[in-house]
């Protein structure tokens, strides 16, 4: 299959190299509220190895690949935990992704992103050197959500499997079922086989993923990431942030409170663990910010009020030290700006939000697109 | 109790003082005043979105599966104007909810059962009747169960909820209660009801503030007032009685103690005696009189123009007196009340300053003269010294004003106050009938008197006067035309006590 070379140029970015990760990681930190700048230099490591070996990845535009050139997304499924205690080898994406070849029987001719956020923004990368293809700038989520169907690819109408997932041991599983019940098949061999494994799944070609896929996503947190690396002043990087990525500012205080709770009954079979936080807008008439995360911060309350929810994207950036705090880091007293990026339009279709809308996640509200309560 | 008036909506704080809502724990208190007309049970926080105002929002478990639903409910509930919300205590509720609460002015209790808390306050505000006639049975009760004004107006801000009440004189002292604020009489957030005295006068009123008033909550409020109107009546006989009992006896002690007896009847039991006999020295120690050391006595008495009852006025002196100068005691005595101050410190001049000074300020029924003694020491002294104020104070109620006399600037002076003017007036008007006669006898009674003060000096006299000798001449050419003979030995001391007789008595032109 001949790619047009006259297409590979995404708003200037034309490759990803090993000069890149650094802008990457600092990017995906963005979309990923749970992880935040902690823990991700093993992931890093690997990556950049990877790139040095086998040279920078081409970054492709979805529109340069023609209909018929074969793609599947590639990411990590887990935990981010297991990831810090035992980075990947490196030769995890060549076992998943061949494995998968075999099992729809052709080559691949691109890697696409399940989402660009996280370390998942990084692990398609890793793949496309390891395997010598261009990677696609789009995703299935452009953010994390902790299932492996609630991408937009679903909701495109593609399958989630068949999906081939390689483990750090060597383990390497291919797995065929509906797409609802592949997360929870693929979650106990991902127990089993020490809570994390690089997956290819999602197998579809360039046109069908025209219709399905998010694009521009790592092009995006890479712009995103130079600007968060060079950060020199608040204003300045709030006011860079909403050009990038659409970022507002929902509101600026002081952490107060920070407490986990049980999962309630309906959203027990997310991998996740309820956490709210509390700041305190500044002032004597400072409103009361609620913020409630399942691993990543999914809603926010403005005096009772929703005013933020996913699929929409929040974020805490510190504007003392000018960095992003992940839910792992928050410690009470930090000062912050609570901030939201939207999410892409086509989780705002009601098909979207009854995926991955606040009340896929057990909050018995509406987006504040949808008019708030029901 | 009427039974055709309207009943009138029940409040949060009446819900949580005799409903329902005393048995869940209180989270946040901003604002209990607010009305309760209807209940909602929500399942779903949706519904908190369609509530009325003046719900009583109680949240089921299964509407709140965090915290942030039950802000979320406290926000439905500020946006509807909501009563109050009710929680399931399951939720764990932190500073920030309590914070959010009370911002919101929304009170937010928790209970273990919300469904069981919901049916009971259908219940209860479906009959506000049963709640307020509960009200005003306690309050029967407790009232019935307190002997001080303070405590009986206590039991009425404590129990009624919503209401600050205070009990006030008829010009606006406060008796009890917080100090009241100036709003007009006929205000509908306020409810006033006399309050008689023992003798059934007029003596104070009950003032309640109601924070949300409706007609039956203004007449459940005015019928417990009217309750709590016996206790307090009762109250004030009982301190009256008390004091005046008091009174009684520290008079006879202090009678006996100026009198110069030792001792008194044994009055049993009595501690320190001899020979059936108590030691009186002794029961004034212990009644905490300061008998050593130097005395300086001070004597109140009403001014001569004023007419009361010494004994009826005498409960309200010594309250005074005491707001005044609460360690000291002030004892009734036949012309008035006396009293001591006892120390080194202890001056007639200073003293009559502060004596001034508080006095001004103290809520006196009666315009009142001062005498102050000199300085004494002992017991001894001390009789002296009350004699001196005695006389001071004598002068002080002839001047027509409320004053401050010493008896140390006096001088000789007090002996006239003991003087009998009016009847001696009576007598000089017969004695000088001719010059009381003449066109200008004013000017001539005091030229006499004049003359006479200065032992028949015409120079001095005219001095004294402001007029020239001749004048004085001329004038005592005319005294003697109406009979009058100043120079006469065997009558000057006669017509001197005669003129200053007519002079003081006269009044001033």
């Amino acid at each position: 299959m001949k790619i047009d070379p006259d297409c590979l140029t995404v708003d200037s970015v034309q490759a990803i190299s090993a000069q890149d990760v650094p802008a990457m990681v600092a990017g995906n930190q963005l979309l990923c509220s749970a992880m935040g700048a902690a823990g991700v230099d093993g992931v890093t490591l690997c990556v950049t190895q990877l790139l040095r070996k086998h040279g920078p990845v081409p970054l492709l535009d979805l529109a340069a690949l023609p209909p018929e050139a074969m793609c599947a997304a590639v990411g990590a499924v887990g935990g981010f935990a297991p990831t810090i205690e035992l980075p990947p080898f490196g030769d995890e994406f060549t076992l998943a992704v061949r494995a998968l070849e075999d099992r729809v029987g052709r080559r691949l001719d691109a890697i696409v992103s399940l989402n660009a956020a996280g370390p998942n923004a990084l692990f398609p990368i890793a793949a496309a050197a390891a395997l010598g293809l261009p990677l696609v700038d789009c995703d299935g989520m452009g953010r994390i959500l902790p299932l492996i169907h609630q991408t937009t690819y679903a909701l495109g109408g593609l399958h989630v499997t068949p999906l081939a997932g390689a483990s750090q041991s060597g383990d390497v599983v291919v797995l065929e079922t509906r797409s609802e019940r592949a997360d929870r098949l693929l979650r106990g061999v991902v127990d089993a086989s020490g809570g994390f494994m690089i997956c290819a799944l999602y197998p579809a070609t360039a046109g069908e993923l025209r219709n399905a896929a998010i694009t521009g996503s790592t092009s995006r947190i890479l712009r995103a990431g130079r600007l968060l690396a060079t950060a020199s002043g608040r204003s300045s990087t709030l006011a860079g942030l909403s050009h990038t990525m659409g970022a507002r500012l929902l509101a600026s205080g002081r952490i107060s409170e920070l407490c986990h709770s049980s999962p309630s009954v309906g959203t027990r079979h997310y991998p996740s663990m309820p956490t709210s936080i509390v700041v305190d807008e500044y002032g004597r008439a400072g409103r009361t910010v609620r913020l409630e995360a399942q691993n990543e911060l999914l809603l926010a309350l403005i005096d009772g009020a929703v005013a933020a929810a996913v699929p929409d994207i929040l974020c805490l950036f510190d504007h003392q030290k000018l960095r992003l705090v992940g839910l792992e880091g928050v410690i009470v007293g930090d000062h912050v700006d609570v901030l939201v990026i939207p999410a892409a339009p086509m989780w705002h279709s009601s098909r979207g939000l009854a995926v991955a809308g606040p009340r896929a996640f057990g909050f018995p509200v509406c987006h504040p697109r949808e008019g708030g309560y029901r | 109790m009427n039974r055709q008036r309207p009943p009138g909506p029940l409040t949060v704080a009446e819900l949580v003082h005799s409903g329902p809502l005393g048995r869940a724990h209180l989270v946040a208190a901003p604002h209990l005043d607010q009305q309760v007309t209807s209940v909602s049970l929500i399942s779903d926080l949706a519904q908190a979105r369609r509530c009325a105002p003046n719900t009583a929002l109680v949240v089921h478990p299964a509407a709140a599966p965090g915290v942030w639903a039950l802000e979320s409910a406290l926000r439905f509930a500020w946006e509807r104007n909501a009563s109050c919300v009710v929680a399931p205590s399951e939720i764990s509720i932190t500073d920030s909810t309590k914070q959010l609460a009370e911002r919101l002015r929304v009170p937010l209790f928790t209970v273990d059962d919300p469904a069981e808390q919901a049916l009971e306050l259908a219940a209860t505000i479906a009959d506000t009747e049963a709640v307020r006639c509960r009200l005003t049975a306690r309050c029967a009760v407790l009232l019935g169960e307190r002997h001080r004004p303070q405590d009986i107006v206590a039991v009425i801000n404590n129990e009624v909820p919503g209401v600050r009440v205070v009990l006030v004189t008829p010009d606006g002292h406060t008796l009890a209660g917080r100090a009241a604020d100036n709003r007009p009489a006929g205000d509908p957030h306020q409810v006033r009801v006399p309050v008689p005295g023992p003798d059934g006068r007029p003596w104070a009123e009950l003032v309640a503030y109601l924070a949300t008033p409706s007609p039956s909550w203004v007449q459940t409020v005015e019928t417990i007032l009217k309750v709590a109107r016996a206790p307090l009546a009762a109250a004030i006989a009982h301190s009256q009685l008390s004091s005046v009992r008091q009174a009684g006896k520290d008079r006879l002690l202090l009678e006996a103690l100026l009198h110069g007896e030792t001792t008194v009847p044994k009055d049993p039991p009595a501690v320190h005696s001899t020979a059936g006999r108590t030691d009186v020295a002794q029961i004034g120690r212990e009644a905490g009189w300061r008998l050593d050391g130097t005395h300086v006595a001070v004597c109140l008495r009403p001014l001569e123009r004023e007419i009361c009852a010494p004994d009826a006025i005498t409960p309200g002196i010594i309250a005074a007196w005491h707001e005044a100068f609460p360690q000291l005691p002030l004892v009734p005595m036949p012309r008035g009340w006396v009293t001591w101050f006892t120390g080194e410190s202890a001056e007639p001049a200073p003293l009559a300053d502060l004596i001034r000074r508080r006095l001004s300020g103290a809520r006196i029924p009666i315009s009142l003269a001062t005498g102050i003694g000199q300085p004494a020491t002992g017991l001894k002294g001390l009789r002296q010294s009350v004699a001196e104020a005695d006389l001071a104070a004598e002068v002080a109620s002839r001047s027509g004003e409320s004053s401050v006399e010493l008896y140390g600037e006096l001088g000789p002076r007090v002996v006239l106050a003991r003087l009998p003017l009016a009847e001696i007036a009576d007598a000089a008007l017969v004695l000088l009938a001719d010059l009381a006669a003449d066109p200008r006898t004013d000017v001539l009674v005091e030229t006499l008197s004049v003359l006479l003060d200065c032992a028949g000096s015409t120079g001095q006299a005219a001095s004294r006067l402001g007029v020239h000798r001749n004048t004085v001449l001329g004038r005592i050419e005319r005294i003697r035309a109406c009979g009058v003979d100043p120079d006469a030995p065997e009558q000057r001391l006669a017509l001197h006590i005669a003129c200053y007789a007519l002079r003081s008595t006269r009044p001033s032109r």
